[in-house]
C-alpha cells in the first residue's frame, strides 16, 4: 500500500482541505445505477442486455421450479387454510380391553367418539368450506380484543391500578392469547438478532479480510461452522450447554459466580435464544459481507487514503456504501428467517417462556392433528413474512426503477 | 472410502443391539411396509421383521421419530404406502375413530396357536382387535436407595409423604435437590398433570359427554401439589424433559423422581451413570393411602391400515414374526415385554408394583390429545407464577374446546 502511495499522482480536482466531499465523488463514480447505466448505454453490451431469448433461457428454469415448488404448494395450503374435514362421530358406550402387565388385562366401559356409517358401513366424513374461520381461531382476533378491553381499573384487592399497571396488564393478557404471544417473541428475536447479525458480520469480514492470506482459509472455515450445523443440533448444543450443572452453569460456579440456572425465567430463556440466533446467523453475514469486500475498488480506496481520509472515514464513505445492497440482502433473509425460527422455541421449554408462529404451527399439527387449522396457521406466517419485508422490497423496488 | 464404510458399519453394528437369530421362513410374495417410532426395542423388532426380506417377500421398514404425524396422513389416503405402523394408547384412537384401522380378529384367530398370541397382548375396542401390543411403558418412583438408609427414611407411597422425605433430604449434602420431575412445559408437563388428576379420583371428562372436567376443584388441587413439588426441584424444572432429569439423577443431583420405567436399566449404566447400584424402584406415589399410583400405564403395539394395498395375511405373518417369543427371549432385558416368555426383573419392579395397586392405562379416546396438547401448552403459566391455577385451566379448558369442535368431537 505505501508504494502506491507514492505512485498515485495527487488528483487536481479535490483539494486537500476537503476529503469527504472527495469520498462523496468517489462513492458517486462507482455508484451502481451508473455502471447499470453504462452496461445498456454502451453499443457492445447493448445487445447482450436486450437479448430477451437469452434472458428467458438463463430466468426460465427457475421460474419454474418456483412455480413448481413454491406456488403450487402455496396454493394448495391456501385451499386447505379455508376448508375443514372430520369424520362424523357419536359419543357410544364402548368396552375396550388393554394388557397391564404380565397377563393382566384392563376393561375399560366408557362414552368414546365412534365413527358414524353410511349404508355401505363407511364412515361419515365432513368436509367443508369455512371461510375464515380457520384464520380466526388461530390468531383469535377476538381474545385479543377482549384481552385490550378487560377491565383494569381496580387491582384484585380493590385498589385502584397505576398508568404502569394497566399497561403491564394488557401485554400479559395479550401475550397470553396464543397468536399474540407468539408473535411477541418471534418479532422480538427477529427485530434484536438482526443489528447484531449486521456488525458482529461486518466486523468478522474487515478482519478476516485483514489478516494474511494463508490465513483466511482456515478462518472462513472455522466462522463458518456455526451455520453449518443444523439448527435443531445447534439449539440442544446451547440447552446442553447451559442446563443444570452443564459445562457453563459449573464454570460459572467454580468462578465463584455461585448457582445460576439459565432456563428457569423468560429473560434468560429468551436472551440464550437470541444468543443463538446471532451465533448461528453472524457466519451467514460475514460471509456474504466478506465476498463484498473482494469488490471495494481499490484506487477508490486508494483515492481516499491519498486525500487523506483516514480508517474510519475510508470505512464509512467507501466500503459500507458499496456494501449496501448486501446489508438489504442480508436484512431480507435473515428477517424470513427469523420469522419462522423454530428449533430453539422446541428444544427449550417450547412455548411457555418464549413462543414462535413456527412452533404454533408445529403444535396444531402436531398435538391438535389439524391440517386444516395448520395451514391457516402457516398462510398467517407466510402473510407475516410479506408485510415485513414490505419496506424492503419496495425500497429495491424503487432502486431498480431507478436504473430503468 | 474404504476407511469411512468400515467406521460406518462398525458404527451400524454398535447401534442394533443384540441381532435376533430367529430365522424367518415365511413363504410369498408381497412387498410389507412398516413406519414405527425409533428406540431400541423397536430396532430389534425392526431387525427380525427384516429377515423375512428373502425369496418374493420384500419388507421396509421405516424409524422415525416423527411417526405420529406421517402414520396420521398416510393411513387416511386412499391407498395407504404402510401396511403395518407402530403406535400406542394416543396414535390409536384418533385412527380407530376415522375407521381407518383394519380389524384383525381374523387374523388373530387363524395365527393364535402358529405365533403363540397371547390374551394380554391384544388392544380391544369393542368386540374388535386393533392392534398386537408388545411392550408397556409407566413412569414410577426412582429413588436412591443409599440416601434413603442413611437418613433412616421409608418409601414413600403417597404425594404427602414424597413432600415430608424431600423436606428431609434438604438437609442432604451430596445431592442440589430432593427432587426431579417430567417438568417440561408441553408433552412432559401435561402429562405429570395427567398421572396426578386421574389419582384424585377425578374424570376428564364430564360423564357421558366430551366435555373437560379438569377446570374444578380437582384441577387446582392438583397443581397446587406439582408447585409444591417444583419447590423441592431444580429452579430449571420447566425446562427439563426425561433425558434432562435422568441425567440429574445419574449425575447424582436429586434423591427422587417419578421417571419412566424405559430409563430404568440406565440408572446402572456404568459409562454415564455415577449411581450404578444405588437406585431402587417402586410404585408411583398416590394421592390418597391405598389409592391408585399417580401414574398411566402405556403399551406400545402395532396396527394395520385400513386403505392397505398389500395382502393383509402376509402382513399379519411378518409382523408377527418381529413380536415372536424368541425375540422376546433373546433381548429380555430390551423393555417391558408384555409375553408370559418375559422373565421381569430389577428394572420392571416399579411399573410392576404400579400396575398391580391399580395404576389406571392412559385414557384411549381421540380427543385425548387435544386435551393433552391444551393442558401443556397453558399450565406452565400458573407454576411459573404468571396466571392463578383457575386461570391457566381456563385458558387450557378453552384450547381444547375449540380444538375439539373443529374436529366434530363436541357438537
Amino acid at each position: 500500500m505505501p508504494r502506491r502511495h507514492i505512485l498515485t499522482p495527487p488528483r487536481k480536482k479535490v483539494t486537500s482541505n476537503k476529503p469527504m466531499l472527495s469520498a462523496h465523488l468517489v462513492r458517486s463514480l462507482y455508484s451502481k445505477s451508473d455502471r447499470v447505466r453504462n452496461f445498456c448505454m454502451n453499443p457492445e453490451t447493448r445487445e447482450i442486455a436486450m437479448n430477451l431469448k437469452n434472458f428467458l433461457a438463463f430466468v426460465g428454469p427457475s421460474v419454474l421450479a418456483m412455480v413448481g415448488l413454491i406456488a403450487v404448494p402455496l396454493l394448495g395450503v391456501a385451499y386447505l387454510s379455508i376448508h375443514s374435514s372430520h369424520v362424523e362421530t357419536e359419543l357410544v358406550e364402548v368396552k375396550s380391553v388393554v394388557p397391564l402387565f404380565g397377563g393382566l388385562t384392563k376393561t375399560t366401559i366408557e362414552k368414546v367418539p365412534q365413527p358414524v356409517l353410511d349404508e355401505n358401513g363407511h364412515p361419515i366424513k365432513v368436509w367443508e368450506y369455512v371461510g375464515r374461520r380457520n384464520f380466526d381461531t388461530v390468531a383469535d382476533p377476538g381474545g385479543l380484543v377482549e384481552a385490550v378491553r378487560k377491565d383494569r381499573s381496580k387491582t384484585a384487592e380493590g385498589q385502584p391500578t397505576s398508568f404502569r399497571q394497566r399497561m403491564y396488564g394488557i401485554y400479559r393478557d395479550v401475550t397470553d392469547v396464543n397468536f399474540w404471544g407468539a408473535l411477541e417473541f418471534t418479532l422480538l428475536y427477529a427485530f434484536i438478532t438482526t443489528p447484531f447479525i449486521l456488525v458482529l458480520g461486518f466486523i468478522l469480514a474487515m478482519l478476516v479480510n485483514n489478516v494474511v492470506k494463508w490465513a483466511r482459509g482456515p478462518l472462513i472455515f472455522c466462522s463458518l461452522l456455526p451455520h453449518i450445523i443444523t439448527p435443531v443440533v445447534g439449539s440442544l448444543s446451547i440447552y446442553w450447554l447451559f442446563l443444570d450443572n452443564a459445562i457453563v452453569a459449573a464454570l460459572l460456579e467454580q468462578l465463584g459466580a455461585g448457582k445460576v440456572y439459565f432456563l428457569k425465567d423468560a429473560f434468560s430463556i429468551r436472551t440464550l435464544i437470541i444468543l443463538y440466533g446471532v451465533w448461528h446467523t453472524t457466519p451467514f453475514a460475514f460471509v456474504i459481507l466478506y465476498a463484498g469486500l473482494q469488490t471495494v475498488p481499490q484506487d477508490s480506496l486508494q483515492a481516499a487514503e491519498v486525500d487523506g481520509a483516514n480508517y474510519w472515514q475510508r470505512i464509512r464513505y467507501i466500503i459500507i456504501p458499496h456494501l449496501t445492497a448486501l446489508f438489504s440482502f442480508i436484512i431480507l433473509i435473515h428477517l424470513m428467517d427469523a420469522y419462522r425460527i423454530f428449533e430453539p422455541v422446541l428444544v427449550f421449554g417450547s412455548n411457555l417462556f418464549a413462543n414462535s408462529l413456527q412452533y404454533l404451527t408445529y403444535y396444531i399439527l402436531n398435538f391438535e392433528d389439524n391440517y386444516y387449522k395448520a395451514a391457516a396457521s402457516a398462510i398467517l406466517t407466510v402473510i407475516g413474512i410479506c408485510i415485513l419485508l414490505l419496506p424492503i422490497l419496495r425500497r429495491t423496488y424503487r432502486e431498480q426503477k431507478g436504473v430503468a | 472410502m474404504k476407511v469411512i464404510l468400515t467406521i460406518a458399519m462398525a458404527a451400524a453394528l454398535l447401534i442394533v443391539p443384540a441381532m435376533v437369530t430367529a430365522d424367518c421362513n415365511i413363504q410369498g410374495t408381497g412387498e410389507v411396509n412398516v413406519i414405527s417410532n425409533s428406540y431400541p426395542s423397536l430396532e430389534i423388532i425392526a431387525a427380525a421383521m427384516k429377515e423375512c426380506n428373502q425369496g418374493g417377500v420384500k419388507v421396509g421398514f421405516k424409524l422415525t421419530k416423527e411417526h405420529r404425524e406421517e402414520t396420521m396422513q398416510a393411513f387416511a389416503a386412499a391407498k395407504c404406502p404402510y401396511d403395518i405402523a407402530q403406535g400406542s394408547n394416543s396414535t390409536i384412537a384418533p385412527l380407530q375413530t376415522d375407521g381407518l384401522l383394519r380389524p384383525m380378529n381374523d387374523l388373530v384367530d387363524k395365527y393364535r396357536d402358529k405365533y403363540k398370541i397371547e390374551d394380554a397382548m391384544l388392544i380391544k375396542i369393542g368386540k374388535e382387535v386393533y392392534a398386537i401390543a408388545f411392550q408397556v411403558n409407566a413412569q414410577h418412583l426412582f429413588y436412591r436407595k443409599d440416601l434413603f438408609e442413611k437418613h433412616n427414611i421409608a418409601v414413600p407411597t403417597t404425594y404427602d409423604e414424597v413432600l415430608a422425605v424431600a423436606e428431609k433430604l434438604k438437609a442432604e449434602e451430596s445431592i442440589q435437590f430432593p427432587l426431579g420431575g417430567t417438568y417440561k412445559s408441553g408433552w412432559n408437563l401435561a402429562q405429570e398433570f395427567m398421572n396426578i388428576y386421574l389419582a384424585t379420583g377425578a374424570d376428564i371428562f364430564k360423564p357421558g359427554t366430551a366435555m373437560p372436567a379438569y377446570n374444578s376443584e380437582k384441577g387446582v388441587q392438583t397443581l397446587e401439589l406439582m408447585k409444591k413439588l417444583m419447590d423441592y426441584m431444580s429452579p430449571n424444572a420447566l425446562a427439563l424433559d426425561t433425558t434432562a432429569v435422568m441425567q440429574q439423577f445419574q449425575q447424582g443431583q436429586i434423591a427422587m423422581a417419578n421417571l419412566w420405567a424405559s430409563r430404568a436399566v440406565k440408572m446402572d449404566d456404568q459409562a454415564e451413570s455415577k449411581v450404578a447400584g444405588k437406585v431402587e424402584f417402586a410404585q408411583a406415589p398416590s394421592m390418597v393411602k391405598g389409592g391408585p399410583p399417580a401414574t398411566t400405564l402405556w403399551w406400545d403395539g402395532f396396527f394395520m391400515a385400513q386403505n392397505m394395498d398389500g395382502d393383509p395375511d402376509l402382513a399379519f405373518k411378518i409382523m408377527m414374526q418381529g413380536l415372536s417369543e424368541d425375540v422376546v427371549k433373546a433381548n429380555n432385558d430390551a423393555t417391558i415385554w408384555l409375553r408370559s416368555a418375559y422373565k421381569p426383573g430389577r428394572y420392571s419392579a416399579g411399573a410392576y408394583a404400579s400396575a398391580m395397586a391399580g395404576a389406571p392405562p392412559y385414557p384411549m379416546q381421540p380427543q385425548i390429545s387435544m386435551v393433552h396438547a391444551g393442558l401443556g401448552n397453558n399450565i406452565g403459566d400458573f407454576l411459573a407464577g404468571k396466571e392463578t391455577a383457575r386461570e391457566s385451566l381456563a385458558d387450557a379448558e378453552k384450547a381444547y374446546i375449540n380444538a375439539a369442535k373443529e374436529k366434530g368431537y363436541i357438537k
